[in-house]
């Protein structure tokens, strides 16, 4: 819609009206940055009395932010009763892929209602990058010089301490999308089954973007 | 006034949780999986 006047000429509460649904409509369109935009907007702007509305609010922003890598303070949840997020909010840290998909499951009903669930999984595609890179890590503490060379089998063991069955191609696959995605930077030496990780920041940031499509 | 409150809501969130600890029992736990695997090889 072209806009007749001015956006800063509405009254406020219009223009907080305004920022939450078209930032709904972001979400849905999954235009994480406008999104983002539009739904901190309502939120900075929005009566500071009114609970419910901030509450209505971060049931779509948390969702975006987690996409563009940024985590809600656990107080956040807690004080405007978000707590189904909580435990996705874990996934991610930890890179529990397993904790993800039950926190998914435990509430899929509310997070289909909201149309967020499909946001949500995509979120998957951190968590793999967080794993993977714990295990990089773990990696390089017991032997650095040979830490950038992930066998595809490890992390299938990894996977499967999760208990999540995947076997060799399914990692690799799952890895081949982490790269197109640039959550990680590497090659594969196909033969040996191995992950060659860059040596300079193997894992880039989201740093507020989204995943790149 | 109103504006802080708002404001106060919009700064609860964290972009630089990202880090490099591996000491958070998840971690353990991950670790002495693929150690105790590795040790089989």
């Amino acid at each position: 819609i072209e806009t007749v006047r001015d956006f800063e000429e509405f009254p406020k509460r219009d223009k907080v009206t305004y920022m939450y649904y078209t930032g709904r409509l972001d979400v849905f369109n999954e235009n994480f940055s406008a999104a983002d935009h539009k739904l901190s907007y309502a939120l900075t702007h929005c009566n500071p009395q009114s609970e419910a509305n901030i509450r209505m609010i971060l049931k779509y922003l948390i969702p975006v932010k987690l996409s563009i890598g940024i985590l809600p303070q656990d107080c956040l949840l807690q004080k405007y009763n978000l707590v189904e997020y909580r435990n996705v909010v874990l996934a991610l840290r930890r890179g529990d892929l397993r904790l993800l998909r039950t926190a998914l499951e435990e509430h899929e009903d509310r997070f289909l209602r909201s149309g967020v669930y499909l946001v949500l999984e995509k979120l998957e595609l951190q968590v793999y990058q967080r794993l993977l890179k714990k295990i990089y890590i773990i990696q390089k503490q017991r032997d650095p010089s040979r830490a950038h060379q992930m066998k595809l089998e490890v992390i299938v063991r990894a996977l499967k301490w999760l208990k999540i069955d995947m076997d060799l191609d399914e990692v690799e696959c799952i890895v081949a999308i982490l790269i197109y995605k640039n959550l990680v930077k590497g090659y594969f030496a196909h033969k040996s089954k191995v992950v060659v990780l860059s040596k300079q920041d193997p894992f880039p940031k989201l740093n507020g973007k989204p995943v790149s499509s | 006034e109103d504006k802080e409150e708002g404001q106060e809501v919009a700064q609860q969130w964290e972009d630089d949780w990202d880090d490099d600890d591996v000491n958070d029992d998840f971690s353990l736990q991950l670790r002495k999986e693929l150690e105790s695997n590795a040790e089989k090889n």
